[in-house]
């Protein structure tokens, strides 16, 4: 398991490393002065001195890459172009919102579609199985953008039920909450899709195993032979669907957190982006890559506690 | 049986009448037709019978756990003053695992990965409601201690993969009898193991009967297991029963022509060697067609007119033995009907016919010594954190062995014990770390594949797992055709070549253009062997030739390879575990333990003074098909160590009952004896 870990970080690292790099080379192999890219036409000159210093721009190329990678290590992402605040501060401040919003999306989608998927396997051809079909493929083929805008559209504007945009009040929990649920529903819609057809395909595999008929010959309830038995070996390929999918989750609160104007790195990422702001591109990105990374991380962990095979191999 | 009759008190269990069909998009599959038979209590009843007869198909219908596109379409099976059969499924429910418990085939895939054995017995006990946990426990561990399992308080916490596959075999019989069962079903449970395992199983499941007066049913295809472990037989057919007995009268007095023939094929029964085996010509017939008259009519060595068009009568002679045959009664009775059981009813089992006397030639086919070959268990880096310094196994350790063309030699052990890679390290496709390996004087051991593939051609493999090796997508005139292929060798007719290989594996022209799943596993075996011959190989490594075939058709096959030897001057190499095969068909036979050959020398010599305790205990652990000569004792106990950690003296020293001190501390060496056979023992038997 140490080792495991160890070798695990190690691969991380190596591969934040190469974010990084990649994120710097991009600066770089832009024709023209980093500093001015970076800051933009607007730019004053001094500004541009001010960047070039800070970013140790007089320094070759591999010397900056590893002042910045020596300066994140420490939580020092440098400073945001414009205001001049540390872009860590800046991240943290949006961070939850994502978390919140990426949190609750994939939380409601697991909880209707890997019941959903169980169902359906359970009793296949019945007619929830038919609908969850149809359902699944629905929800997987429509973009989410469309989802946000749809939803918007409909229980915002027109039957008002829910606000439209921004977070909500800052301390007001229930505020924040009916802020949360469009976005959230948006981004989660496809993911109950996608959960119910993977948890439906992989039960049906398991249900057909030896292992679920000797459950039923020892004469276990059929509930327990259900989530007791064959989920607990089904949803394995699911954790590793759902940790992988996080990364395209992060990506979906990218349309979710413009249309629904909430502040979130997704936004984040996007404005620095349109405005050229590259310290806080940078260093949203290097988060968002360190995220998902963490989140593989832990669904590998989950297997590795469902599965004593896996664990034992680790 | 008539309908209403009133089962005698010691009937535990009573099958009426029960008729199955499997609705499938080729029609309807009528599985069983009208089976009656008896379940005595703290009897155990044998269910024999070939592939397909419907033996699996009576047991889940037992519990009620037909497939979902079965239907039950006649019968009754009464269970005390319940109908199994009629029950509602709450009720089944409380009767499975708790009156009636069920012992699997498959060790390996029938216990559930992710949970320990403590889980998964305190799920069974779930009925019991004021039992406390702790309790539970104490009775798990109690019946894992029972059935043999070391350490129990510790093993139950364990998964199954944790478990060799003899020890999950063994918790298997542990969760079925948890719950003291009346009944206890056992389908196959022993198919899966190896032969020493199987004589314990076998041992274990009759003390387990005695002691907890339990009735017991299994399911076999092997005759010598029922032989030794049953009182009662019930032989089945196409999904009749069309013959049922004591167990002396079924093997010592068989009435129906099908049960005597299955007797006369079992390899086990036949001692001489000299003859071809006798075979069942033809198959089970298509259970989804109109059936008329008696089932075994198309295969019926006694058929006459009548038996196509009349379905035969029904014999009883004592409370439960049948026989369902025209012989037997009627205007075609046959007094002088059934012969004495040394007259072989089934083909002649021709003589001659076997290879002639072989040319002794000095030059072997293939000329393995001192080879090894290693496994790396762990990376460089983990054994450097881990601390570990012993990062091989050796999965072949120091073998020489030799095969001359036109012999057979037979290559035997456990699973585990390094057949396999052997015979894959021959064919280049494992490297080897030490030793030599010669084709025709050539050395080729880790040769590089380029200058290696020609030498493909002429030596093939025959794979374990027939269908399972050929490509589902291809026509059988692409399968056997495909090695011209892999060769890149042109100017052949294909089409013509395909007959020519067709008609040598003796498998009728119209099966060309037939896929994988459309044949059976005997026909698939042919493909197998076809293939193997395409390109006039000189040696053939057939790796277990017959596992999964049944005797009836095992024969076939066996006899198949021995012509193709005459005719072609071929070199075997039988890798199996199966002993009673290897007999009719090796020259010479080669006993691998742990990696290692144990002894080598001459079949018949071999067979009839085993030199090597792990030889005698092979040979002494086959069943009998014959109930007067079951074992008292089982002659080894344990399992086979893994090679992580090989014995550090004899490999066998763990289970050999003859171990003295000298075998923990040293390795035996190699010894030839004066007789030319070849041994590693300290202490050879009969010296
Ligand atoms: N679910 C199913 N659908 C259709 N046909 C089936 C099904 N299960 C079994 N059969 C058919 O019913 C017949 C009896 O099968 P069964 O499995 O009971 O045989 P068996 O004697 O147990 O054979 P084996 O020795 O191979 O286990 C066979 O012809 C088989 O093909
Ligand atoms: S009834 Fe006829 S075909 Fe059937 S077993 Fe008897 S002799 Fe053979
Ligand atoms: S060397 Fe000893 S332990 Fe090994 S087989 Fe011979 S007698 Fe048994
Ligand atoms: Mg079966």
């Amino acid at each position: 398991m140490l080792y495991y870990l160890t070798k695990r970080l190690g691969l991380s690292a190596v591969v934040v490393c190469l974010v990084v790099l990649v994120l710097f080379s991009l600066l770089h192999l832009i024709p023209g002065d980093p500093a001015t890219i970076a800051l933009g036409p607007r730019a004053t000159p001094e500004a541009i001195a001010r960047y070039a210093e800070k970013m140790h721009l007089d320094e070759p190329v591999w010397r900056q890459f590893m002042i910045y990678v020596a300066n994140a290590a420490t939580g020092d992402l440098g400073l945001d172009v414009f205001s001049d605040r540390p872009v860590t501060a800046i991240i943290m401040e949006r961070i939850g919102f994502t978390l919140a919003l990426v949190g609750t999306g994939m939380g409601w989608a697991m909880l209707l579609g890997i019941p959903l998927g169980c169902l359906a396997a359970v009793k296949p051809n019945s007619w929830l199985d038919r609908i969850t079909g149809v359902f699944s493929v629905g929800t997987i083929a429509v973009p989410s953008f469309l989802v946000s805008i749809w939803a918007l559209l409909i229980f915002a504007v027109h039957l008002r039920w829910l606000p439209a945009i921004g977070a909500g009040e800052p301390g007001d929990l229930g505020d924040q909450v009916s802020h949360l649920i469009l976005p959230a529903f948006a981004i989660g819609l496809s993911w109950v899709g996608y959960l119910a057809r993977m948890v439906r395909a992989s039960m049906l595999e398991v249900m057909g195993e030896n292992y679920i008929r000797s459950a039923r010959a020892f004469g276990l309830r059929p509930r327990r032979v259900i989530f007791g038995y064959a989920l607990r070996v089904a949803i394995l390929p699911t954790i590793t669907l759902i940790g992988m999918g996080f990364g395209g989750m992060i990506s979906s609160t990218v349309f979710a957190e413009i249309i629904f104007a909430r502040p979130g790195i997704g936004k984040l990422i996007f404005d620095a982006v349109t405005a050229r702001n590259f310290p806080i591109v940078q260093g949203a990105v290097l988060v968002a890559t360190g995220l998902y990374i963490l989140v593989v991380l832990i669904s590998d962990i989950l297997i590795a506690w469902f599965d004593p095979r896996v664990r034992e191999s680790l | 049986m008539p309908k209403d009759a009133t089962h005698a008190p010691d009937t535990l269990l009573d099958v009426r009448n029960l008729s199955v069909d499997f609705r499938t998009p080729r029609g309807r599959v009528k599985a069983l037709r009208d089976i009656s038979f008896p379940i005595r209590k703290n009897r155990i009843i044998g269910i024999v019978g070939e592939s397909g007869s419907g033996k699996s198909t009576v047991l889940w219908a037992l519990l009620g756990l037909l497939a979902k596109n079965a239907e039950v379409t006649s019968g009754e099976v009464r269970f005390g003053d319940r109908d199994l059969l009629h029950a509602s499924e709450a009720q089944l429910r409380a009767t499975r695992g708790e009156e009636i418990s069920v012992v699997f085939q498959d060790p390996m895939t029938s216990q559930i990965p992710v949970l320990t054995y403590g889980r998964q017995m305190r799920d069974i006990l779930y009925r019991r409601p004021n039992v406390t946990t702790v309790e539970k426990r104490r009775m798990a561990v109690e019946m894992l201690g029972k059935v043999g399992i070391p350490d129990p308080d510790k093993r139950i916490d364990q998964y199954p993969h944790h478990f060799s596959g003899g020890m999950r075999q063994r918790a298997g019989i542990a969760m079925a009898l948890l719950t003291g069962p009346q009944l206890l079903l056992a389908d196959e449970p022993t198919t899966a193991l190896d032969v020493t395992m199987e004589a314990q199983i076998i041992h274990l499941l009759q003390d387990l009967q005695k002691e907890l007066d339990a009735t017991v049913v299994v399911v076999s295809h092997n005759l010598g297991l029922i032989a030794e472990l049953c009182d009662d037989v019930v032989v089945m057919y196409a999904g009749e029963v069309i013959e049922a007995g004591e167990v002396h009268e079924i093997f010592h007095n068989a009435q129906h022509p099908y049960t005597r023939a299955l007797l006369e094929c079992d390899p086990a029964r036949i001692d001489d060697v000299s003859r071809k085996l006798p075979v069942i010509p033809g198959d089970i017939p298509d259970l989804t067609k109109p059936l008329s008259g008696c089932i075994y009519a198309s295969r019926c060595q006694r058929a006459m007119p009548i038996c196509r068009q009349q379905t035969p009568p029904t014999i009883t002679r004592g409370e439960m033995s049948l026989a369902r045959c025209h012989l037997l009664d009627g205007p075609h009775h046959d007094p002088d009907w059934p012969p004495p059981l040394d007259v072989m009813t089934v083909g002649k089992g021709e003589a001659g016919a076997r290879k002639p006397a072989r040319v002794k030639r000095d030059d072997p086919l293939l000329e393995v010594s001192d080879l090894n070959v290693q496994f790396e268990t762990v990376g460089p880096l983990r054994a450097r954190l881990k601390g570990i310094t012993q990062r091989h196994v050796d999965a072949v350790l120091d073998v020489s062995l030799s095969v001359a063309p036109g012999e057979t030699v037979g290559l035997v052990g456990e699973s585990g014990s390094g057949k396999t890679t052997l015979g894959r390290t021959v064919l280049n496709l494992v490297p080897a770390r030490s030793g030599s390996v010669k084709f025709e004087g050539r050395e080729i051991r880790n040769m590089p594949e380029g200058r290696f593939k020609p030498l493909r051609r002429d030596m093939a493999m025959m794979f374990q797992d027939p269908v399972g090796s050929l490509s589902p997508r291809k026509s059988v005139r692409a399968l056997i055709t495909e090695p011209f292929q892999i060769h890149g060798i042109s100017g052949v007719n294909l089409d013509d070549e395909a007959e020519r290989l067709a008609d040598m594996v003796r498998l009728p022209k119209p099966f060309l253009s037939r896929y994988p799943h459309e044949l059976s596993g005997g026909q698939a075996r042919r493909v197998g062997v076809a293939r193997a011959l395409a390109l006039n190989p000189k040696l053939i490594i057939a790796d277990e030739p017959t596992a999964g075939l049944d005797v009836s058709v095992q024969g076939e096959i066996l006899n198949l390879m021995t012509d193709l030897q005459a005719e072609h001057g071929l070199g075997y190499l039988v890798i199996t575990h199966n002993l009673p095969v290897v007999r009719h068909i090796a020259d010479r036979l080669a006993i691998m333990y742990l990696g290692r050959i144990v002894e080598e020398g001459r079949t018949a010599e071999v067979f009839n003074r085993p030199v090597h305790p792990y030889t005698q205990a092979l040979v002494e652990g086959v069943p009998q098909p014959d109930p007067d000569r079951r074992r008292v004792h089982v002659s080894i106990s344990g399992e086979v160590p893994s090679l992580l950690n090989r014995p550090k003296g004899c490999d066998f020293a763990t289970r050999c009952p003859y171990a003295q001190d000298r075998c923990r501390a040293e390795k035996p060496p190699h010894v030839t004896m004066a007789d030319g056979r070849r041994h590693a023992c300290h202490f050879p038997l009969g010296q």
